[in-house]
């Protein structure tokens, strides 16, 4: 007889690893890889420091949802001037807008480096041509 | 190109992959549409910048706290005595086993 109420804890044993193979794939797609975050974290910190794993895993999340936070906020500055792409200067502008704004002004030259080099390769793309 | 010119840090042009980074821009919310080439490109910048300042912010809690270890609950205090951190404190307290509010004393003898 087949019992068709199945308690929580009663499962598919091939299903749920299926499920759990897909959730630490979606997980990790949602996240910045934790060696690149950990790199960056030991760069700050002096020599012979350790790093517990969950903390990187905490910073891990913190950027993601840093990421999400002033992509929204970036996001509707353009919903709202009816543009349909988020550019490098919408970033720098929620970045600005949400506080950040000692990281806005080193984004900004950033941007302007890159800009340049970008008009520049193309230039020199287009000479070759 | 472009890159090796940018390229300053230790890890290349761009220490965090630009991919990902627009993968996560893309789920942030339902009105983003299009993203634009140099987008990700200022938030690998961007989250360099946040990930120095809060290591360096959480570095100085382990150090009250005579440690030479950093961990997740010196993060998670570094978020909260921080303004512009105010949109992380839920979620490094949500799933927290780690008591924020003890005394000093009281986190001292949490480590071992």
């Amino acid at each position: 007889m087949e019992d068709i109420n199945m308690a929580a804890g009663a499962s598919n044993a091939h299903d749920d690893d299926d499920d759990d193979h897909d959730n630490y794939i979606r997980e990790q797609e949602r996240l910045l890889p934790i060696a690149n975050v950990g790199r960056i974290m030991k760069q700050i910190l002096p020599p012979n420091t350790k790093i517990s794993k969950e903390a990187k895993e905490t910073m891990q999340d913190c950027v993601s949802e840093f990421i999400s936070f002033v992509t929204c906020e970036a996001s509707e500055k353009c919903r709202k001037e009816r543009r349909k792409t988020v550019n490098g200067d919408d970033v720098c502008w929620a970045l600005e807008t949400l506080g950040f704004d000692e990281y806005a002004g080193p984004m900004k030259r950033y941007l302007h480096r890159y800009r340049e080099h970008d008009q520049a390769d193309h230039r020199a793309n287009q000479e070759k041509g | 190109m472009y890159s090796r010119i940018l390229a300053g840090g230790r890890t290349g042009p761009h220490s965090l992959p630009l991919a990902r980074i627009k993968k996560i821009m893309k789920k942030s919310g339902d009105n983003v549409n299009m993203i634009s080439g140099e987008a990700p490109i200022v938030f690998s910048k961007a989250c360099e910048l946040l990930i120095e300042e809060l290591t360096r912010r959480s570095w100085m809690v382990a150090m009250q706290r005579k440690r030479r270890t950093l961990h997740k609950e010196d993060v998670v205090s570094a978020v909260i005595a921080t303004d512009i951190f105010d949109f992380l404190v839920n979620l490094v307290s949500e799933d927290s086993t780690t008591p924020i509010d003890l005394t000093p004393v009281e986190r001292e003898k949490l480590e071992f």
